[in-house]
């Protein structure tokens, strides 16, 4: 059997991917299981879905746990630990990574020795700060697998996006395209990972339960606001970036107009942005008054961000 | 009354008391709502909860809230709110609770729920002359769910259950006038977008008791199909092309807090919505349009005859 | 202590009473109403200190009762039949809010067809709501088992609702003699209701009920809420024993009629079984070795007892007035499941589905049952389940269906053979 697992955020139309894949491999010949894996997280958050694939009829069911075959459509969800991107990845896994990153740095941050393609950056592009990745890394995970032709490849896409009107066929096939001929140095390298046998297996630690009284086992909180220690920050794509030289301190607009109230006023009077916590909504880039928050791409933004400390740690005396 | 703290937009609190950290959707019309009142009403409330999108604010080990919440269910939250009151009442009179450890009761519910199931619950408890403040946060459709078509879902907008017609092909349910028509201590309406105006109606709710409606129109960047960065401004032109009127009842009469001047046409308010794109793409419905203009404006004739 | 004739209705009034109850949300049914009208009265007489509110459905009516119990105050609520049903939805949400409070069924059949007189059907529909489950046989007991059933609920390794179950019209709308606690021995046996549990008041967080993510956390709070219910069937044996210790009344979580020695058990729950009882004495005076088995208390089911009681008889005959169709008798799934690879268990149990809907079980039948269990285990046969129902009734039936208009045609329509298939099953 073949076990795909897509990652991306919410919006990223990793479901959609599952579901082209899974039409191709039908539509190839194999047996198919696929589907989505929700959460409460909504856009931008991580979420994940997967593919089986098999000569036989499909029994195994739930999540995918070890991958043959792993794509990832954003390459900031390595750095969160709750998305579970490298779960059950074995030294045979394949790995796609949407990444502009080389795959030698890859394999170096992730300590790992597996084959791992990159992705190109799309053309198709379905919004700004969430471009639509589902098709090219559908192609892209139907030609690793070595199991589905270009046509089928196409009549797929074709089926499957059918309902959302000619344009949006168009913008697919082509991107699924683009995926599928990525990567053609990858053909087939994807391999079928054997079935647990019986007689050898990590025995279930199962453990008797206690009675807990009912302060403890009820589904009840006594912490306050404790909700804090989920950063969804890690939701954005983008940032939003004061410039103090611009603000004009009139915090209580953008501070009141961010829904998550992650603005705060700092000890200068110039707005403070919880960046632990902002969804990257953009509310504030657009309320400014004076335009003096910008939306800077959250990896540009990172990377900035060090390049600065860096500088100021050279320029420390020692 | 007592003047009001809120002044002006300056006045409004710079720290929150709502954690954030919560599993709402990037832009939530409806969280922004939920911060800001709750911002006014102070951690000593409980938020008595009908499943919705904000079921998710609390999800184990995690909550926003310095106070109290409850989940219920659907149908039943105003019920909720009447066992936790009753109850603090039963305590504060046995001497068992001390007054400072009062609580204000919150049920916080959707428009699906609002108009729908939780509606004979939530009429039963203006009845009763409940002491609560029923916040509900309209985002127009059942929302947690992928915005299905609700009671509150408007005239044409396009749901996920009314796809490939005209949209929504009944009237949007008017739960300002059902509760009105019962005569509550007050109801007002409000948006995130308009925290002033939330401010002070939150304000004037707090210092009253008895059956309160707080009926928030909600931008829903998924379920409405916008931007979320446009959040605020699409909140805003709903109340400048007068389609989500600001109102209070108090004292037994209706008060427009703005009339919008000049009224901008409601397809500025339409157009950058997707479950409105029908209206305009393939080719522009100026019926449809139309109606929904008409509506309006009668609506405002009649306010400015008196008679709303 | 004083003796009265009360009706089950008042019973349970006269227990919510005793109990000193805060807070009753309440819903009319029949043949429920009369106890929130009893109770409203005393109030207004100030007889009793307790705040009734009147709800518009049973579901907004559990809700009440379980966001109040989770703020601190004793809770009693009381609905039947179609009404249990409808708060459905609200009897496992509070169960997994773990809050105690007791709830009053007076049992009525189910609709479709809709009717006012008794069955078991609403009852056992709840049987996995996580709710604890007491059944009455007598207005005494009705009275009783409302101060066990706080004590049980109020437990703090237990804090679960309570049902206590009476059957509508034979012990609801029925007076007979029953001896009431007076208000400083209930009070001396209930104490005062602890606040320290209570979730809800100004300056202390809490958010309850709250949503999770994931089967690891939802298993662990269902079972958590399924330990506390077993945790009940100790601290039920030590509030009973109490109980009995003060006011001299026995309640065993498994009540045994003539049964030690019986070789012969007939099981069943509510009011019918004291006229099971009467059965007993009958066939016992004919020289015949039976008892009765009544569990009082179904939820938690208490199988050690149920265990003790049955096994090493020769024959069973579970009466269930109540029907699950498609499979039979409640009741007689849940004694042969606790029965089930036990040694010397009887190879021999008869379902017999009787009193649906008001439908009464007169003496003869019982004779009749005992007597279908002795064929059964001299045969080793066991004879397909029982509709305990007579050709006369029928006949009445077809005379309303003609009157309807709905004439039976075919074989086996008026005879009484057809219907249920005979093929017996051999053990």
């Amino acid at each position: 059997m073949y076990r795909i697992r897509f990652h991306g955020r919410g919006g990223q139309g990793m479901k959609t991917a599952s579901r082209l894949l899974g039409t191709a491999l039908f539509k190839s010949g194999l047996e198919v299981q696929d589907a989505p894996r929700y959460g409460a997280e909504r856009r931008g958050a991580a979420m994940f879905a997967y593919v089986r694939a098999d000569r036989q009829p499909i029994r195994e069911r739930g999540n995918v746990v070890s991958p043959d075959l792993l794509l990832v459509a954003d390459d900031t969800l390595f750095q969160v630990p709750v998305a579970g991107v490298m779960a059950g990845v074995t030294a045979e896994t394949v790995l796609a990574v949407a990444s502009t990153t080389s795959e030698m740095i890859w394999r170096d941050r992730l300590k790992i020795a597996n084959p791992i393609y990159l992705l190109p950056h799309s053309e198709v592009v379905a919004d700004d700060d969430f471009p639509d990745v589902s098709a090219k890394i559908a192609g892209a995970a139907a030609r690793l697998t070595g199991l589905v032709s270009e046509a089928v490849l196409l009549q797929a896409v074709e089926e499957e996006i059918a309902q959302f009107g000619p344009k949006a066929v168009k913008l697919n096939l082509h991107a699924a395209l683009e995926g599928f001929q990525a990567m053609a140095a990858g053909e087939g390298s994807v391999r079928e990972s054997a079935d647990l046998p019986a007689d050898s297996y990590e025995k279930p630690e199962w453990i008797d339960l206690d009675l807990d009284l009912a302060a403890t086992a009820a589904p009840n909180i006594h912490a306050a606001a404790n909700s804090v220690q989920v950063r969804t920050g890690l939701w954005r794509t983008l940032r939003p970036v004061l410039d103090p030289k611009i603000c004009g301190k009139c915090t209580w607009i953008c501070g009141s107009s961010c829904p998550d109230g992650v603005i705060g006023v700092d000890a200068g009077g110039y707005p403070e942005i919880d960046y632990d916590h902002c969804k990257g909504c953009m509310i504030c880039v657009v309320q400014c008054p004076r335009h003096a928050i910008a939306a800077i791409p959250e990896q540009e933004a990172v990377d900035a961000l060090e390049k600065t400390k860096t500088a100021q740690l050279k320029g420390m005396p020692s | 009354m007592k003047e009001s703290q809120f002044k002006a937009a300056r006045d409004l609190p710079s720290s929150h008391i709502l954690g954030a950290g919560t599993a709402m959707c990037a832009g939530c019309g409806g969280l922004g709502a939920v911060r800001e009142v709750y911002d006014v009403l102070g951690k000593d409330t409980i938020f008595v909860n009908a499943a919705g999108c904000m079921t998710l604010l609390s999800v184990y080990p995690f909550t926003p809230f310095r106070g109290s919440w409850l989940y219920t269910a659907m149908a039943s939250a105003p019920a909720g709110g009447q066992g936790v009151r009753d109850a603090l009442d039963i305590r504060l009179e046995q001497g068992s609770l001390r007054k400072d450890e009062d609580l204000q009761v919150v049920v916080l519910t959707g428009d699906g729920t609002a108009n729908g199931i939780g509606l004979s619950a939530t009429s039963a408890a203006i009845d009763r002359q409940l002491d609560f403040i029923y916040l509900c946060y309209d985002n127009e459709g059942y929302g947690n769910t992928g915005q299905q078509t609700s009671a509150a879902t408007p005239h044409g907008a396009r749901t996920a259950t009314d796809p490939e017609t005209g949209g929504m092909p009944g009237r949007k349910k008017d739960l300002f006038a059902i509760w009105t028509a019962n005569r509550p201590t007050y109801a007002a309406t409000v948006l995130a977008a308009e925290p002033l105006d939330l401010a002070r109606k939150i304000e004037t709710a707090r210092s009253l008791s008895g059956p309160r409606l707080i009926l928030a129109l909600a931008p829903c960047p998924p379920g409405w199909g916008f931007e979320p960065s446009r959040s605020v401004e699409i909140g805003r032109l709903a109340v400048r092309t007068g389609i989500f009127p600001l109102k209070e009842y108090i004292d037994g009469r209706v008060v427009h807090n703005r009339i919008p001047h000049p009224r901008l046409p409601v397809e500025d308010y339409l157009k950058p919505q997707q479950r409105f794109a029908h209206l305009f793409e393939p080719q522009r419905d100026d019926k449809r349009i139309g109606e929904i203009q008409a509506a309006v404006d009668a609506y405002w004739l009649e306010v400015e005859n008196g008679h709303a | 202590m004083t003796r009265a004739l009360l009706t089950g209705n008042a019973a349970a009034a006269w227990g919510a009473r005793l109990a000193r109850i805060d807070y009753l949300p309440a819903f009319p049914i029949t043949p429920q109403t009369e106890i929130i009208e009893t109770i409203s009265r005393w109030i207004g007489e100030d007889e009793m200190r307790c705040r009734m509110v009147m709800l518009e459905s049973e579901h907004s009516m559990l809700t009440a009762a379980g966001a109040a119990a989770s703020t601190g105050v004793r809770t009693f609520t009381a609905t039947s039949s179609q009404g249990l049903l409808y708060g459905m939805e609200m009897l496992y949400t509070i169960a997994g809010w773990r809050v105690p409070l007791v709830l009053i069924n007076v049992s009525r059949g189910l609709s479709a067809p809709i009717t006012l007189e008794p069955d078991h059907n609403d009852i056992l529909a709840a049987r996995d709501s996580g709710c604890l489950q007491l059944h009455c046989a007598t207005c005494q007991e009705v009275v009783d088992a409302i101060l066990i059933a706080y004590r049980l609920s109020e437990q703090p390794q237990v804090r679960l609702p309570v049902i206590v179950n009476l059957d509508g019209f034979s012990l609801s709308f029925t007076r007979e003699p029953v001896s009431l606690p007076d208000d400083q021995a209930a009070a001396h046996y209930l104490p005062a209701f602890r606040h320290d549990a209570a979730e809800f008041r100004g300056g202390h967080p809490a958010s309850k009920a709250v949503a999770v993510l994931g089967g690891g956390a939802y298993s662990y709070f269902r079972y958590e809420t399924h330990l506390a219910a077993l945790a009940a069937i100790d601290a039920y044996d030590d509030a009973a024993r109490e109980f009995e210790q003060q006011f001299g009344r026995r309640y065993p979580s498994v009540e045994c009629y003539r049964n030690d020695d019986a070789e012969i058990s007939f099981v069943m729950i509510g009011s019918f079984a004291t006229k099971a009882k009467d059965a007993v004495d009958r066939l016992r005076d004919a020289g015949h070795k039976i008892g009765l088995v009544r569990p009082f208390m179904l939820r938690p089911l208490p199988e050690a007892d149920l265990r003790k009681a049955l096994v090493g008889k020769s024959g069973i005959a579970v009466i269930d007035q109540n029907l699950a169709p498609g499979r039979g008798g409640i009741l007689h799934g849940e004694v042969t499941s606790v029965l089930y690879g036990q040694q010397e268990r009887p190879a021999t149990v008869l379902s017999y589905i009787g009193g649906l809907g008001g439908r009464d079980i007169v003496i003869e039948e019982f004779f009749q049952i005992a007597a279908d269990v002795r064929a059964a285990v001299a045969s080793g046969a066991t004879p397909a389940p029982r509709l305990l129902y007579t050709r006369n009734e029928l006949t009445d039936m077809r005379k309303m269906q003609a009157a309807a208009h709905v004439e039976a045609t075919g074989d086996g329509a008026v005879d009484g053979t057809g219907g249920a298939p005979s093929k017996e099953t051999t053990a």
